[in-house]
């Protein structure tokens, strides 16, 4: 940033840079090409795609069948950054039992304070400045109720005339589209891009009107209730299909009539539980981000480095 | 000319690599992972495109074609496609962790220097 990196940093990035592009290089050369024929594990899940889940979309037959136990996988791993987010997102908060963040913050906040306690003009970052005068404005509520969307910076200023219109028009057709996904049998992949493009009528209905239009919906007590719901409904599906076939994620319900809504059994609510999880999780994750607290730390006289590292230099 | 493609997916991802290995500014690493990430999804959509092919649907094929020629006949790779499905909406997410993290680094550090971040060093 201020300081150009040192030049042996450049010159070991770049060795290791050339390495990688000669063995992504080579690597790539003997991969198959347009012309090849489809691997084996391709071409079986074409041929089983009707017979065995009467799905005529091969796509979400793998996503949500052959490779079913994959996608619950990837599904907890989306899970798991949610949580992540969330968990790192949170601020301190009145606990009685277990951490204590509050209390052993609020030392901390007074340790790195000093002792005469003349910084506090000092400790508001100048970009938070305009953001802490909103922050004010709502100060006074109950720490334990912050949330998603709750105290962030949320500017519920309108976007022009312009934007609300067109935001207008696409949204019915984006909530069209994220329908089609999720039902017609031959769209591909079923709820993960259904559940992209719902979070994103929810982000776009965000941006163009502001919060107050999504307040009803966008609660982390709604979203992440919702979020678990999806994840919970995908691992029932799973032991019901090894109590009622015996396999983790067997189809158990009737396989219904090929290129109707009915079609694949368990696929379509595998699909439905999916476009939940991924939904909800989306917009966890970007309004968790957007809902973040301000918590500056107190700059230090060295200026810029945090106070514990400002400790270990006065050590030094 | 696919391998247009898979060299444009190496370049992507050594461009991000560099980006991550030279920058100290977390927002532009977590720029140089996300580069690695749509490097992944070129390649592994490129890897399932063939010439002339269809999409993996069983219905309504192309004309002079029925359906059970497609599992023969020129058509994209459905398992591919299903990795960069998935992937996708995991590389948002994983994103997200990342920039939530930087957040906190930047709230705590005051800055947003990976030089300056030496609490790591132990």
């Amino acid at each position: 940033m201020t300081v150009p990196p040192p030049p042996r940093r450049r010159v070991a990035a770049a060795v290791l840079v050339a390495g990688t592009a000669v063995c992504l290089a080579v690597a790539f050369i003997d991969l198959p090409r347009e012309g090849a024929d489809l691997p084996g594990i391709a071409r079986d899940a074409m041929i089983q795609a009707l017979p065995e889940w009467h799905h005529t979309e091969v796509v979400s037959t793998l996503v949500y069948g052959t490779r079913g136990f994959d996608t619950l996988g990837e599904t907890f791993l989306l899970l798991a950054a949610v949580v992540g987010v969330v968990v790192v997102c949170r601020g301190r908060e009145h606990r009685r039992v277990f951490l204590q963040e509050e209390r052993l913050g609020r030392r901390e906040q007074e340790e790195a304070r000093g002792p005469a306690g003349e910084r506090s003009r000092r400790t508001r970052h100048p970009r938070t400045e305009h953001a802490e005068e909103i922050e004010q404005g709502r100060a006074g509520g109950g720490d334990g109720e912050r949330g998603i969307g709750a105290r962030g910076p949320v500017s519920e200023a309108a976007m022009t005339v312009v934007v609300r219109t067109g935001a207008r028009a696409v949204l019915p057709l984006l909530t069209v589209a994220g329908a089609f996904l999720l039902l017609s049998p031959w769209a591909p992949g079923g709820g993960f891009p259904a559940g992209a493009v719902l979070s994103g009528v929810v982000l776009l209905t965000y941006a163009a009107f502001g919060y107050r239009a999504v307040r009803r919906l966008v609660r982390p007590g709604l979203l992440e209730a919702v979020e678990m719901a999806g994840a919970a409904a995908i691992i029932v599906l799973g032991f019901l299909g090894l109590v009622l076939e015996g396999s983790f994620l067997a189809n158990w319900l009737g396989l219904g009539t090929p290129h109707t809504v009915h079609a694949g059994g368990i696929l379509q609510v595998f699909s439905a539980s999916e476009v939940l999880e991924v939904s909800t999780g989306l917009l966890i994750v970007v309004f968790s981000l957007l809902a973040m607290e301000r918590e500056w730390t107190e700059e230090d006289e060295g200026g810029g480095d945090a106070e514990r590292d400002g400790r270990e230099e006065d050590v030094r | 000319m696919i391998a247009v493609n898979y060299l444009g997916a190496a370049a992507l991802f050594c461009i991000g690599l560099w980006a991550v290995l030279t920058r100290r500014n977390l927002v532009k690493i977590v720029m140089g992972l996300s580069l690695m990430e749509s490097a992944t999804y070129l390649l592994i959509v490129s890897m399932g495109y063939r010439k002339g092919g269809t999409a993996p649907v069983l219905l309504e094929p192309p004309e002079g074609r029925t359906v059970e020629s497609l599992v023969h006949g020129p058509v994209a790779d459905p398992v591919l496609q299903n990795f960069c499905l998935t992937a996708i909406i995991i590389g948002v997410a994983v994103t997200g962790v990342f920039l939530a993290v930087v957040v906190r680094v930047a709230q705590h550090y005051r800055s947003l220097d990976a030089d300056e971040i030496r609490a790591m060093r132990g």
